[in-house]
């Protein structure tokens, strides 16, 4: 899968799980680079199933981000679950902003530059755990509206048929 | 109105600079115009590769909207020289569109239905000796119009990172104008295969792409705040750029007026359907023609802020109309612009201090969001959401359809308003204050992004009744280039894009003057 395609759906899943949207954006970039850098894909699955460990997470780094920019200074976490730390750190660099991690044992110490873009490379395919995958696909599929005839005729654009 | 900061400008230009020529390299089409064929053309020291996939589309079938799942051709943008074996992959695939797959070599797909009436007559003039009559032309515009073109990582297709940094490919949505050039281009030779005559070139210049646009745009502005607001920004500042220009040169005054005079024929071809929209464009061709006597008498001292001046009062749409014409007239001063209009790394946020500075900017900036009160029915009654039926974009009424509680969050003046009465009295970490209100990091983010760019907001209540999306796919798409609107509706519109452009043989940097083209009479 593309890079785009697996940070979109991780935005609809996370949507679809419940979690609001600004979470869900971040999480959806985080996914994507959690996927790249090979990260545990089954912490994921796990933290798919308690939406509210997705807020928190979500919030953690917007904690871990707001003291770095008042304090200009690396900030330091620690996280003894190794599945939960390995999606901090994927979150952490999947920040647009510049960022440096080290990482020993469960601490986390991280250099951010928020007003330097991100060089991090991104490779050509991402390759999905099928059961992630259908995870992701059944909870995406949770954020669509049913069709229906009148949505079909009047939610859109077009009329079903053009033979101008 | 599209300005030559517009995409498919930006790209023809850079073909007219490296003298591009399109070089076909497939030929497999039955008399009657279906098989295969392909193009390559190099750009910025790569090469590409269109293929194009030709149909027999039964009429019943042929349809604009999303939920359509076949069409009169499909089109992959292919990175390199496409091989036979390139050619029948994506010969399998493209026809699939949506539910098909694809590589990261294929960089942009596409769609295309005919339009049945230009397309018959057109074939039916050429077997006859004959040319296509002009009037149709030109009140037509294009052989074949897209109804999507899809870029960046879809459907397996390559993320738009892998090719962002090739010259000529740099700025928004240069691949997907690429694909609509190259798309153009085939169109012609199809017609005049079928046809077996050859159109004269003035005419088949005249005749370009069409496209179909429905809802999807809309949430597209909404989503790519920092896009925005570099779009704007350069357009902003091109216009400020022209405007501080102390004098004009004699071959600026003679371009402008010849510019000028081109667009008033520009107006009088451009007519639609839909009597509202061909009231503001009739009344826009009225003042315009008076407007011109400005072009004759223009002051020694800073000519171009008096021109200007002298249109602060008329329509928006005339406003519109000369700032792209001092644009245009002005290249030194815009061409630099380009660069920034793209957004490489996505929004970079600067946390607020506390709560206090955070409410501070939404006074600051978000007045017109504070303004509304969100309670009332008129102010909250569409939704905007994502139909199961192939994910196509819609707009609902939440009074009386079902799916509300699904809505996509584009309501961004409503939640802005909602984060301002949460606000606490007295200061706090934002952390802090979002540790109990996550669903305000959303808007928290828009209010910080607003600080940071001042155009990444279109600053109108969009679950409004009075929210007419139309005006959104506008905006979007003369950023394109798009000419010629045709709105159908306030939910969609069909356009045209390179009428007027060089043809595929033509690619010089004399031939880059096509701003508003005219039927010549």
């Amino acid at each position: 899968m593309s890079w785009t395609e697996i940070q979109t759906l991780g935005v609809k899943a996370a949507s679809g799980a419940g979690v609001p949207p600004a979470q869900a954006l971040a999480f959806g970039a985080m996914l994507a680079r959690h996927v790249a850098d090979d990260g545990p894909q089954g912490a994921v699955e796990a933290v798919l199933s308690e939406p509210e460990r997705i807020v928190a997470l979500a919030h953690r780094v917007e904690t871990i981000v707001e003291a770095a920019s008042v304090n200009n200074k690396p900030v330091s976490a620690t996280e003894k679950d190794a599945g939960t730390r390995s999606m901090l750190v994927s979150w952490l660099t999947a920040l647009p902003c510049k960022s440096e991690l080290e990482i020993a044992g469960s601490k986390v110490r991280v250099s951010l530059s928020l007003s330097e873009p991100s060089a991090r490379g991104r490779p050509e395919r991402l390759y999905l755990n099928p059961s992630l995958s259908e995870q992701l696909n059944i909870l995406a599929a949770k954020t669509y509206v049913p069709d229906s005839d009148a949505s079909r005729a009047g939610g859109a654009g077009a009329g079903l048929m053009e033979l101008d | 109105m599209p300005t030559r900061l517009s995409f498919l400008r930006v790209l023809v230009r850079r073909l007219c600079a490296e003298h591009a020529t399109i070089r076909r390299i497939h030929w497999k089409m039955s008399a009657d115009g279906h098989g295969q064929a392909a193009y390559a053309v190099d750009l910025g020291g790569h090469t590409y590769s269109l293929v194009a996939i030709s149909n027999d589309l039964p009429a019943d079938q042929r349809s604009d909207r999303v939920i359509a799942t076949a069409w009169d051709a499909a089109f992959v943008l292919f990175d390199g020289i496409a091989t036979p074996t390139d050619i029948a992959r994506i010969a399998e695939q493209a026809p699939k569109q949506e539910a098909g797959r694809f590589s990261p070599r294929d960089l942009v797909l596409s769609r295309a239905n005919k339009s049945v009436r230009m397309w018959e007559a057109t074939v039916a003039a050429l077997r006859t000796g004959q040319q296509p009559e002009s009037g149709m032309i030109r009140d037509i515009g294009y052989l074949m119009r897209t109804t999507a073109v899809y870029g960046n990582g879809k459907f397996g297709i390559a993320d738009r990172t892998l090719i962002a940094d090739r010259p000529g490919l740099e700025g928004p949505f240069a691949a997907e104008m690429l694909t609509v050039y190259l798309i153009r281009h085939f169109t012609l030779d199809l017609v005049q295969h079928v046809g077996g005559g050859t159109l004269d070139p003035d005419l088949a210049r005249h005749i370009g792409i069409g496209n179909a646009t429905g809802l999807g745009m809309a949430p597209f502005l909404v989503n790519h705040p920092v896009l925005l607001n570099n779009w704007i920004q350069a357009r902003e500042t091109a216009l400020a750029r022209v405007l501080a220009r102390e004098t004009m040169t004699k071959a600026q005054a003679l371009r402008i007026k010849t510019l000028a005079q081109r667009a008033q024929k520009h107006l009088a071809d451009w007519h639609v359907p839909a009597e509202d929209h061909d009231n503001v464009l009739r009344r826009l061709e009225e003042d315009w023609a008076i407007f011109l006597m400005h072009f004759d008498a223009l002051p020694g001292h800073r000519p171009f802020a008096a021109l200007w001046e002298a249109a602060r009062d008329e329509m928006a749409s005339l406003q519109e109309l000369l700032a792209a014409l001092l644009i245009e007239v002005c290249p030194e001063d815009v061409d630099d612009l380009v660069d920034g209009m793209g957004d490489r790394f996505g929004p970079l946020i600067v946390p607020f201090a506390d709560t206090d500075v955070l409410r501070a900017a939404i006074k600051a900036d978000w007045a017109w969001a504070l303004a509304h009160d969100y309670e009332d029915t008129e102010q909250c009654r569409r939704f905007w959401y994502v139909s199961e039926a192939k994910l196509e974009p819609r707009l609902g009424d939440r009074f009386a359809e079902p799916g509300a509680e699904l809505e996509t969050p584009l309501d961004i003046a409503r939640r802005v308003a909602r984060l301002h009465a949460d606000l606490p009295d007295r200061a706090q970490p934002v952390s802090e204050f979002t540790a109990h209100h996550p669903d305000h990091a959303h808007a928290i983010n828009r209010v910080a992004l607003l600080s940071r760019y001042p155009y990444a907001e279109i600053r109108d209540n969009l679950i409004a009744a009075t929210c007419r999306p139309i005006d959104m796919l506008r905006c979007k798409l003369s950023f394109f280039g798009a000419t010629k609107f045709d709105p159908k509706s306030d939910l969609w519109t069909r356009i045209t894009l390179a009428q007027g452009a060089p043809l595929g043989d033509e690619l010089r940097p004399e031939m880059d003057d096509w701003w508003l083209p005219a039927m010549e009479r």
